[in-house]
């Protein structure tokens, strides 16, 4: 039975469709048939991120209005063998999206994949709302710092009460967990950022992975590839262990960011 | 569209069955008497009735006239018969009484009739009491909102910033208070707020309110209770 895992936040720019990319990359690297889904209707990111924007035709939209079939939207990843991408429409908005339309293209995807990724888009109104409505688990992406930590924890008080599951108000609730990303281990030492522990003591949910802030994030970003093909990038290895964990391992966690620093690097003093 | 000027419900309560067994005599009163000084205030205004099951007396209409006159005389809200012989009957209704059917089975028609012959009957009978608190035993999120209209709310974990918390009671939270909480919002000056770490955007009780600005560094992250004493929200540490 597959697996609807949202990946959400609240607040925008936080990482939620980096994270999405990595995880189902990391995903699919473990063998599991893997779809990610765009639910950012009118900002089409995912796509870009994971490199395959040239290549969409047909997209989300198009699927849920019967334009096309699913078949045709899914774009296979040339990289991973088992993973796919259901890219956004990039000229409708959110009101394109249903909730009779996203439950249909779910339960076919049900059908044929081991997990499917929700990216989520920003913010708690109909786009956000949709993503997380059929979700099995959730990935609450947040940010070391006060108004994420604040609107993460709003969006769990929505996971806990505007979901499928929690409407249908059986023993299975969507479980929670916590992704907390362009963690800077020196800004936080410095006082300027919140430490893992403020964060977990607000959100009370498990802890997923800690991601550092990394330059190749941004690089990978750039060139289309999901940050875990990086296999020099300490924020790559950070996301193989958080999806080692979504599996259910237990796995250390590692606060450095496993860089070494280059010869230059260390010459010139850390900068960033 | 026409409004109806009434509405007619059917309405259950408690009565309490007053059951002789013998003659209304002097004896009869005075244990009667007796009982009403054990339990003054129990039987006030309850609605009575007389069960005349049990005795083959009091059929002489005036000994039934004179204990629905003595049964007032001790504030005992007596309004109906029940069991007697068609004379018996008779008599009770003439004096102001009606007839009641000893099983559960009300007939409709009766609760019109009851509803216009009797009242003297209180419009709310004492109920069982049903449990006033709310238990919550999840972490109160962001935006949420948590109203315990009845009574006291009980949070067995934490509350974040930019929830509420409402009660008419108390409210006790035994985790960290970082929204807002507001007890006794129907005007009851005595209710209190506690909680095991103090960081609230808002404590207001019978709508005299502080704000996280005016509470101070002294009491923060502390445990607390929260209280109105000369028309001020006092906020103390638990000791």
């Amino acid at each position: 039975m597959a697996k609807i895992i949202v990946v959400t936040s609240g607040k925008g720019g936080v990482g939620k469709t980096t994270s999405s990319a990595a995880i189902s990359a990391g995903l699919a690297m473990r063998g599991f048939k893997t779809v990610v889904i765009d639910f950012d209707v009118g900002l089409r990111n995912l796509d870009m991120i994971m490199g395959c924007e040239r290549r969409v035709v047909f997209d989300f939209i198009n699927v849920i209005q019967g334009d096309a079939k699913l078949k045709q939207a899914l774009i296979k990843d040339r990289r991973l063998e088992n993973l796919f991408i259901l890219p956004t429409s990039q000229t409708r908005d959110k009101d394109a999206l249903t909730r009779d339309g996203v439950e249909k293209i779910l339960n076919e995807l049900r059908e044929e994949f081991d997990y499917i990724i929700c990216d989520s888009p920003a913010g708690i109104e109909r786009g956000a709302h949709l993503a997380m409505y059929y979700a099995d688990e959730a990935i609450v992406v947040t940010n070391p710092e006060v108004s994420s930590v604040r609107d993460s924890d709003r969006v769990l008080g929505l996971l806990n009460s505007k979901t499928y599951l929690a409407e249908k108000g059986g023993d299975n609730t969507v479980r929670s967990h916590l992704l907390l990303t362009r963690y800077d281990t020196q800004r936080v030492a410095r006082g300027e950022m919140m430490t893992v522990e403020d964060v977990l003591e607000i959100l009370a949910i498990p802890l997923l992975g800690i991601i550092p802030e990394s330059s190749t994030v941004l690089r990978a970003s750039n060139v289309g590839m999901p940050v875990v093909l990086d296999e020099k990038s300490g924020a790559g290895k950070a996301y193989e262990d958080a999806v080692s964990r979504l599996m259910g391992d237990q796995i250390e966690m590692r606060l450095d960011s496993g860089e070494r620093p280059g010869f230059f690097q260390r010459l010139l003093g850390r900068t960033a | 569209m026409s409004v109806k000027p009434f509405q007619i419900r059917g309405r259950f309560f408690t009565a309490v069955a007053l059951r002789p067994e013998g003659d209304a005599d002097q004896a009869f009163y005075d244990a009667l008497d007796v009982q009403l000084r054990h339990t003054p205030n129990f039987f006030a205004n309850a609605p009575f009735v007389i069960d005349l099951e049990q005795t083959d007396s009091l059929t002489e209409a005036r000994d039934l006239v004179r204990l629905i006159e003595e049964m007032r005389h001790r504030k005992l809200s007596v309004f109906g018969v029940q069991n007697g012989t068609a004379t018996q009957t008779a008599t009770a209704v003439k004096a102001g009484l009606i007839s009641l059917p000893s099983g559960r089975d009300v007939p409709v028609d009766r609760v019109e009739r009851s509803v216009r012959q009797a009242p003297e009957m209180p419009d709310e009978a004492p109920e069982a009491p049903q449990p006033a608190s709310l238990l919550i035993t999840e972490p109160v999120r962001s935006g949420q909102k948590i109203f315990a209209d009845r009574g006291d709310l009980v949070v067995v974990s934490s509350v974040g910033a930019g929830a509420e918390l409402i009660a008419v009671g108390n409210i006790h939270v035994y985790g960290h208070l970082r929204g807002r909480a507001l007890a006794g919002v129907n005007g009851d000056t005595t209710a209190r707020i506690f909680c095991q770490g103090l960081d609230a955007e808002l404590l207001a009780i019978a709508g005299l309110y502080r704000t996280s600005e005016d509470l101070g560094p002294a009491i923060r992250k502390q445990r607390v209770q929260a209280f109105l004493m000369d028309d001020k929200l006092c906020v103390e540490p638990l000791k």
